[in-house]
């Protein structure tokens, strides 16, 4: 039923390591953003706060043309990165993964920073008073309290990376094999003459994998939640 | 009992505390002044007197807006020299009202939670008196979520315990409990005066509570120290509110 | 439970793992024209059979692959669906203008859903356009950069159709989404390619442009300033062969060279 070409084949699986890349390296971005925003307080945090949820509101396009006007190969941080250290973004699979990060972004830090500040301080004040340092307490109470938060906003992260599309053509564009994730390919088969059937095929596979990131997502955050209470 | 005579061994004799402290929270002024000289201390008064404020300044919990405190030699707050110790290095022990147990760790982990944190050796022999004392060991594997409120309270005291402090506050620790658990809780809370040899200050408004556990009473009302003595203020106090 | 959240993060790294390296990857990147797409496709697939090479094309509007060019994208091969657009590249040093070669020519086809009442028409000056639109619209590609976009707005102005057709313009961002459009029933006419038409079967030509009307659609080809040259040169000899002189004939293109087999 489902026989979809070679290369559509490889657009699922580079939409999976894409998104996959893109959620595992923005955790600690986010769980420190989260942090920031939910326990800090300093000049310029609803500065902090607006910018980390541009892209949600942002036209993807021109989050992936600000992507490519920073990070492409002829821009200042671009450049450099490509100069000495070989790392190149644009229409690589590397800028498709920077595309996925920073759209999913804002979901992930909002999901953190909610389970981090539904956290009792009470409790952490408590592990003060049992000589742990800031750190410490991060490490032993904050942060397995709200691991439920964590990876419900793990699994959007990675749901919403898989799905991502303005801002992936505008900055990395489509080339198969490297850049051409499931939803470019989708829209680069809508306009091949025939390509229709495919197209549905490789649609009907990115609602199975979303729903299946979203069904698992729930579970794992409600068994997190049960394990926490110690059910 | 060698657990014992290592807690007396670990406290210095007679522990001296000093607290001048002044905080203004709201339209309310709190002035503490005060001394403490080991055995159970009581800080007595009504709700709303600022009791709980002023432990937590002890602890470093909160901030006094100026005055100095101190626990033997060791400055913990000096406003003047800006002096402000972080709660983590203080050692004082704190026995919350609601326990605050950590709900995603065993009650073993929780009450080992201080001695790891204070990077303490392992002690066995003090780890099972204080269960002994506080009659626990039933209770080491479960979680924080699956015990009655005094098991908790047990677990809270003997969590602060571990953590080998040179000074135990208790705030309310009966409060949240009914007539019944209270009167179970008590004779550990006796023992743990009398067997732990640390000093204890003991936040509450029930006389009848600190007449069992205070050696010294500090009386507090709307936020200053209106008396300092021994356990007969509670029964002028009772007096009072009889009259 | 941390360890679950550990084997959660744990497998997300290893669907993530497959060595895919930082760096620019060795193989054959060919950005063409979106009309190329079907010719061109079969053509590499006979190349890679013969030389073992793998080939990966790009098929967008030539105006935004010679700007994805511009901004760096790792393509070995460009070919332009209009002169335009490769002096473009050429002026801004992005292509090797020694392998430069004019390849294919094409025909611009006045096209309507197969099932539209739409009969044969003879499209000479004076040409009333909108009113076959009806009151759809008239597909085309982005009359301001898209090579197909620029011949039918050459074309319209050259036979005096322009300013009727100007405000019932559907603009695409590619000649093959004109096409979609058309297919689709979404627009009643449409203008591309001849070979567009020809492989999709959901649409009929009822028109042909006169050649005169427009500049002769002229497909070069090149090799990329930064392009591998010998693989690069490899491919762009091939495309001058007479073999895949065969496959784009059979699509409809015209082969502009005599073929180097």
């Amino acid at each position: 039923m489902l026989d979809l070409s070679p290369q559509d084949w490889t657009a699922v699986a580079l939409s999976l390591r894409v998104a996959a890349i893109s959620t595992v390296v923005a955790l600690p971005f986010g769980i420190a953003v989260a942090m920031l925003l939910a326990r800090g307080s300093f000049w310029g945090k609803s500065v902090l706060d607006a910018v980390v949820h541009l892209p949600l509101v942002l036209p993807p396009v021109v989050t992936g043309y600000l992507l490519l006007i920073s990070l492409g190969r002829r821009a200042p941080l671009g450049a450099f990165l490509a100069d000495h250290f070989g790392i190149v973004f644009s229409f690589r699979w590397t800028g498709a993964a920077v595309a996925c990060g920073v759209m999913a972004f804002p979901l992930l830090v909002r999901a953190i920073r909610l389970s981090i500040e539904a956290i009792d301080r009470r409790l952490e004040d408590a592990a003060a008073t049992l000589a742990a340092s800031r750190f410490w307490i991060f490490a032993t109470v904050t942060l397995p309290l709200a691991l439920p938060g964590i990876i419900a906003g793990m699994m959007l992260a990675f749901a919403r990376a898989l799905g991502e599309f303005g801002a992936t053509i505008t900055f990395v564009s489509n080339i198969p094999g490297e850049t051409q994730t499931i939803s470019v390919a989708i829209y680069t088969l809508i306009q091949v003459p025939g390509g229709d059937a495919d197209a549905l095929k490789l649609v009907f596979v990115s609602i199975v994998i979303c729903f299946a990131a979203l069904l698992a997502s729930e579970w794992l955050a409600r068994r997190a939640t049960a394990r926490l209470h110690g059910a | 009992m060698a657990g014992a005579a290592r807690y007396r061994a670990s406290s210095r004799g007679l522990t001296m505390l000093v607290v001048k402290a002044k905080k203004q929270l709201g339209d309310f002024t709190l002035s503490g002044s005060f001394t403490s000289e080991g055995g159970a201390t009581a800080l007595f008064g009504p709700s709303g007197a600022g009791k709980t404020s002023i432990i937590n300044m002890i602890a470093g919990l909160l901030r006094p807006d100026s005055g100095r405190i101190l626990l033997d030699d060791d400055v913990l707050f000096d406003h003047a020299a800006h002096i402000d110790v972080p709660v983590s290095r203080r050692r004082i022990g704190y026995v919350f009202q609601e326990g605050r147990l950590f709900p995603h760790l065993s009650v073993r982990h929780n009450l080992d939670y201080g001695r790891w944190m204070g990077g303490y050796p392992s002690d066995p022999d003090a780890f099972d008196h204080v269960v002994e004392l506080l009659d626990i060991g039933h209770l080491l594997g479960r979680r924080p979520g699956k015990l009655s409120g005094g098991e908790r309270q047990r677990v809270a005291v003997g969590r602060a315990l571990l953590m080998r402090p040179r000074l135990l506050l208790l705030d309310e620790p009966l409060a949240s409990l009914d007539a019944a658990r209270k009167r179970e809780i008590l004779p550990y809370l006796e023992r743990l005066r009398d067997e732990a040899r640390v000093p204890l200050i003991y936040v509450s408004h029930n006389a009848a509570e600190l007449r069992r556990i205070a050696t010294s009473v500090v009386q507090l009302e709307a936020g200053t120290v209106i008396a300092r003595g021994g356990i007969e203020l509670l029964d002028a106090a009772q007096a009072d509110m009889l009259a | 439970m941390f360890v679950r959240f550990f084997a959660i993060f744990g497998f997300l790294c290893v669907l993530a793992g497959t060595p895919q390296p930082l760096f620019a990857q060795e193989q054959l990147t060919v950005f063409a024209a979106a009309s190329l797409k079907n010719a061109l496709d079969e053509t590499n697939a006979a190349f890679s059979k013969a030389s073992g090479m793998k080939v990966v094309s790009s098929y967008e509007a030539s105006s935004a692959l010679a700007k994805q060019i511009e901004q760096g994208a790792p393509a070995d091969i460009f070919i332009s669906a209009d002169l335009r657009w490769m002096d473009y590249a050429a002026e801004r040093k992005l292509i090797d203008t020694s392998t430069r070669v004019n390849l294919l020519g094409n025909k611009l086809v006045l096209i309507a859903p197969v099932d539209s009442k739409l009969g044969n028409l003879n499209i000479g000056h004076g040409f009333d356009i909108a009113k076959l639109a009806g009151d759809g619209r008239i597909a085309v590609a982005d009359v301001k950069a898209v090579p197909a976009g620029l011949y039918a707005k050459a074309a319209l102005e050259k036979l005096g159709a322009w300013s009727a057709a100007e405000p019932k313009l559907a603009q695409a961002e590619n000649v093959r989404a004109t096409l979609a459009f058309v297919a689709r029933g979404e627009a009643p006419i449409g203008i591309v390619y001849e070979t567009d038409a020809k492989v999709e079967p959901k649409v009929k030509t009822i028109g042909v442009f006169p050649y005169d009307s427009y500049p002769p659609v002229t497909y070069p080809i090149a090799a990329t300033a930064e392009s591998k040259k010998a693989s690069a040169a490899q491919y762009l000899g091939f495309l001058r062969s007479a073999a895949a002189k065969a496959i784009f004939e059979k699509y409809g293109f015209s082969f502009l060279i005599k073929p180097v087999s």
